[in-house]
């Protein structure tokens, strides 16, 4: 991916710039926070957690950003979970009630409202954005969401919740990370280290302070798959143990079968049960061990439930590796991640 | 569907209802505070009571989103409950306070809640608190971020681990030579600069160098001493020029500093058999430089050596200037620009002269201010946690996650933003039981004394221990010792008597006054220690103690040094010792070390945790 590839010339931080993101420039440095000031990035709905991504990474001094609300009205429901809304707002359009509010959390990011539908966005030839996020959309946005990032080779995030549990996709296509670290007993090596990832350059530094730390300066070539094609071929076999093979979540099973027909869950629940068992199968799970029932059904009840502190967590995980591969800085999520609100159990898996 | 419709599908009905009647006490409004008051609030906390110290800083504004521009220098606790009014459906009471002011915050306040949620920045107020939830058995959650990483832990006092179940890292020192002699690091610089010089020159402490009375000086060179010692001297003649204004006398500051001192250490030739001799610094650099600075660089670039000696000339003069204004005391403080200019100067000129690199005067701020960074969503995340997991501690999940056993708890962490293991974003523990050694929650017996002012006044310490005694087991003679814990001060044992007819008005024992009485006896079997919180109820006509039973137990007898190999053993065993880096997203905490964390954990886990011990994380 080529992040910031529409952008101008990259300017230098002013000092007034400087003081305002002091902590997290201490974190990953003057040159990623200018990476980050001349990214544009795009949302997708702004419920529980794209409320959580828009606080974000408008926070984090990025250069432009922009929402695609698809006309979404306020409602009761909303005020639950969402903190940009008041009772005031029910029944009024929500990008309208709250574009205000996002401009003054930092009015230093350009803020734009998407006018474009999403079928008209995704239907276009080009993208103006470096980073695209989808919040809450249904199975068939995410695969048309993602044939469109592709063709435009635009990083892809996704996320969504069903009460206390929740998942986030990650496209970035091919990403090469770069990343510094303590040499280990266990020293790195070229080549591939797991079904998605290679270390592609190595190089070995020392500390001029401290002649003893050894560093590891590694490049790591990332693969991703589309979001079509993980729902079909998602499998653990040859990825995990057989020990560990019994302790997956049951989220995992539960969230892909979900993902296969987003809709399924309310409609025909029956059903849903059926393609639960498909999925470990495609897994290579056992369902007796793995569908505990009273997880099965709180999934079914929950479903399409938005819950403030698991969109906090979801959405900080997004943010998180959209500031990382703006940076450049940490490795980049990849692919799939589920989160389980019970346990706090959030693995994730390469598909 | 009304607001709180997607709640009830989570926690029902009744949990709604509880929920609603649930009182919280959130400790901080800062970083994870912000966000866990907006989470708390869209959960419908029936009450949040917010506690903090602090106004807010420009540089606060990057994550603690509840503030703007606008509220710079106003009150975190009340700009934040006004930010979030809202969108709140919580009766909110915020207050600007020390959460150990114990005149404020007495221990029967704390009562009025049901949990404690802690989002805050120092290791002191965690333990205060965490002894406050020991005191009332409050859960408690207890979480922490720096930078990429953090934590939550679920405290249940007396089942689960406490917040002092595990070892906390202490600040970091170093040995007086180092710093005063053989500076090798530029952290070394930097503390002489700040610990040593400023002190020195522009604080009106009389030679209080408490660095060479009862520190480890990391040499048993005798010379070396002496002329460390006689330079301390010295340097306090150096601050008449500073009281004097005397500012054609600043390059002797620099004289004496970089060459005079310099030239007699270099005598020392002890030092130098296996080190790199620090050069003299030049006569005409400092000729050269002793006008203002013409231009302004960058404070993120390194400078170079002449417009190092400018910004010293210059910070010193303006500092100079504010001495009579200011008492002849002038603090050190991070964001006190001419304060961190002279210390960045000075750092940097005794780096240049002892061959170590120097730094920009952005890095020196944040290792002299003890700057962590800090960032939205990990800040976000660790709330996020704490607020989920509050639900499984009041047990509102109790239709299919119910808390029959509380060390079913989960903790976590963020293993992967910590470098700890590519395939979790999360680590997720379940809570250990208590630290059978927790000289916080298991080595102790604790109560409550009630007592009034008029009592404190006429009750002597003699009178207070004769009542101890009798109240719990005590012959007359037992040796018993009793300390004052909040300032650590020894007030009885069985060779110090000086206090005992003092009152314990005169003793200042107020409102949160916590003693330790221990039994003193060489027996092999003693009584366990008993902490107790003085409350002062004017209603009472006597001094009451809490009836508690004390068992008796093994004295211990100090091992220090056995806790490295107990560890490796333990870890072969089949537990873990883990690092789990902490604390908030403001100033002046260190990061850690859980070095004492062991839990069982399952063979694949070990592996992983073994892995990450030897892969340390990356700065």
């Amino acid at each position: 991916m080529n992040a910031t590839k529409n952008n101008p010339a990259k300017q230098t931080l002013g000092e007034d710039e400087i003081a305002l993101y002091d902590r997290q420039i201490r974190l990953w440095g003057l040159e990623a926070q200018t990476n980050i000031r001349s990214a544009r990035v795009l949302l997708i709905n702004v419920g529980a957690i794209g409320t959580e991504i828009t606080k974000n990474i408008v926070l984090s001094g990025v250069g432009h950003f922009s929402i695609l609300d698809n006309n979404h009205v306020v409602t009761e429901e909303d005020l639950g979970s969402q903190f940009f809304l008041t009772s005031a707002d029910v029944g009024k359009p929500r990008i309208d009630t709250i574009k205000d509010k996002i401009v003054d959390l930092n009015p230093r990011v350009n803020f734009s409202i998407e006018t474009d539908t999403f079928e008209n966005l995704i239907s276009k030839n080009n993208s103006n954005y470096d980073i695209v996020i989808g919040t809450e959309l249904t199975k068939d946005q995410i695969i048309q969401l993602n044939w469109w990032t592709r063709s435009n080779n635009t990083p892809l995030y996704v996320a969504g919740s069903n009460g206390l549990f929740g998942y986030i996709f990650v496209d970035l296509i091919q990403f090469d990370s770069r990343d510094k670290k303590l040499q280990s007993i266990k020293q790195s090596a070229l080549g591939s280290i797991s079904p998605n990832k290679e270390i592609v350059s190595l190089e070995v530094t020392i500390d001029p302070e401290e002649p003893k730390k050894i560093y590891e300066n590694l490049v790591t070539k990332n693969k991703y798959v589309p979001f079509e094609k993980l729902l079909c071929t998602a499998t653990l076999e040859g990825k995990l143990t057989k020990r560990q093979l019994k302790r997956v979540s049951p989220i995992l099973p539960l969230t892909l079968t979900y993902l296969k027909d987003t809709n399924m869950v309310s409609s025909n629940v029956s059903l849903f049960r059926e393609e639960l068992e498909n999925t470990c199968e495609q897994l290579r799970i056992d369902p007796n061990l793995i569908l505990k029932p009273e997880y099965v059904e709180q999934f079914i009840k929950q479903n399409g439930v938005e819950f403030s502190p698991v969109a906090a967590v979801l959405g900080g995980a997004v943010s998180q590796d959209v500031i990382n591969i703006l940076g450049k800085k940490q490795q980049p999520l990849n692919n799939f991640i589920i989160f389980d609100g019970v346990t706090l159990d959030m693995p994730i898996f390469e598909f | 569907m009304a607001r709180e419709s997607s709640l009830i599908t989570i926690i029902g009905e009744d949990g709604y209802a509880r929920i609603r009647q649930t009182k919280c006490l959130l400790v901080g409004a800062g970083g994870i505070g912000s966000e866990l008051l907006k989470d708390l609030i869209l959960m419908e906390f029936g009450e949040i009571h917010i506690v903090d110290l602090d106004t807010i800083d420009l540089s606060n504004l990057n994550r603690q989103f509840l503030f703007r521009q606008r509220d710079i220098k106003q009150p975190k606790s009340t700009t934040a409950v006004k930010a979030v009014q809202s969108f709140s459906n919580s009766k909110l009471v915020p207050y600007q306070g020390n959460i150990m002011d114990t005149t404020q915050f007495p221990l029967h306040w704390f009562k009025q809640f049901n949990i404690i949620f802690n989002a805050l920045d120092n290791l002191a107020a965690r333990r205060y608190v965490n002894k406050i939830s020991q005191f009332l058995s409050l859960p408690l959650l207890e979480s922490g971020t720096a930078g990429f990483d953090g934590y939550i832990q679920p405290i249940f006092p007396q089942k689960t681990e406490c917040f002092d179940c595990t070892k906390k890292e202490t600040p970091k020192t170093f040995p007086v030579c180092t710093i005063r002699s053989t500076p090798s690091q530029p952290i070394h610089c930097i503390v002489w600069a700040k610990n040593f010089l400023f002190n020195q020159l522009f604080t009106d402490e009389d030679n209080k160098s408490d660095d060479e009375e009862n520190k480890e000086w990391g040499t048993t060179d005798e010379t070396e001493i002496k002329r460390i010692k006689q330079e301390t001297n010295e340097l306090k003649s150096l601050q008449k020029i500073i009281l004097d204004k005397d500012f054609d006398r600043i390059p002797y500051i620099l004289q004496k500093l970089f060459i005079d001192d310099i030239a007699k250490l270099l005598l020392i030739e002890n030092l130098w058999k296996n080190r790199v001799k620090p050069l003299l610094l030049d006569e005409s650099i400092i000729k050269n430089n002793c006008h203002d600075a013409k231009e302004k660089i960058s404070s993120n670039k390194v400078w170079d050596i002449n417009y190092i000696i400018q910004n010293f000339v210059a910070a010193t003069k303006k500092l100079s200037q504010r001495m009579e204004r200011e008492g002849s005391h002038i603090e050190f403080d991070k964001d006190d620009e001419d304060t961190l200019m002279f210390v960045a100067m000075a750092a940097n000129i005794r780096a240049y002269i002892f061959h170590i690199p120097m730094k920009s005067v952005f890095d020196i701020k944040q290792i002299a201010g003890n700057i962590i960074p800090a960032i939205a969503t990990t800040n976000a995340i660790i709330a996020g946690l704490s607020a989920i997991t509050s639900l499984r501690v009041l047990n509102l999940l109790d239709k299919f996650a119910s808390l029959n056993d509380v060390t079913k708890l989960n903790m976590a962490f963020t293993a992967m933003a910590s470098n700890m293991t590519t395939n979790r974003y999360l680590s997720n523990p379940q809570v250990a039981p208590p630290n059978c050694k927790c000289p916080v929650c298991v080595q102790v017996v604790r109560g409550v004394v009630q007592t009034s002012e008029k009592l404190n006044a006429s009750t002597t310490l003699k009178d207070l221990i004769s009542l101890l005694k009798t109240k719990y087991g005590y012959q007359e003679n037992d040796d018993v010792s009793i300390l004052d814990i909040k300032d650590q001060r020894l007030l009885f044992d069985f060779d110090f008597d000086d206090l005992n007819d003092q009152t314990l008005e005169d003793l200042k024992f107020i409102n949160g006054t916590i003693i330790l009485l221990s039994d003193d006896s060489d027996n092999d079997l003693i009584k366990k220690p008993v902490e107790l919180y003085f409350n002062i109820n004017n209603n009472v006509d006597k001094i009451v103690l809490p009836d508690l039973h004390i068992p008796v137990i093994e004295q211990k007898i100090p091992q220090d040094n056995n806790e490295e190999n107990e560890v490796l053993t333990v870890a072969e065993n089949g537990e873990i010792d883990q690092d789990v880096y902490i604390i908030d997203g403001d100033e002046s905490v260190s990061t850690v070390d859980n070095n004492d964390k062991k839990r069982p954990r399952e063979k694949e886990d070990l592996e992983e945790i073994i892995q990450i011990a030897k892969a340390p994380k990356t700065s």
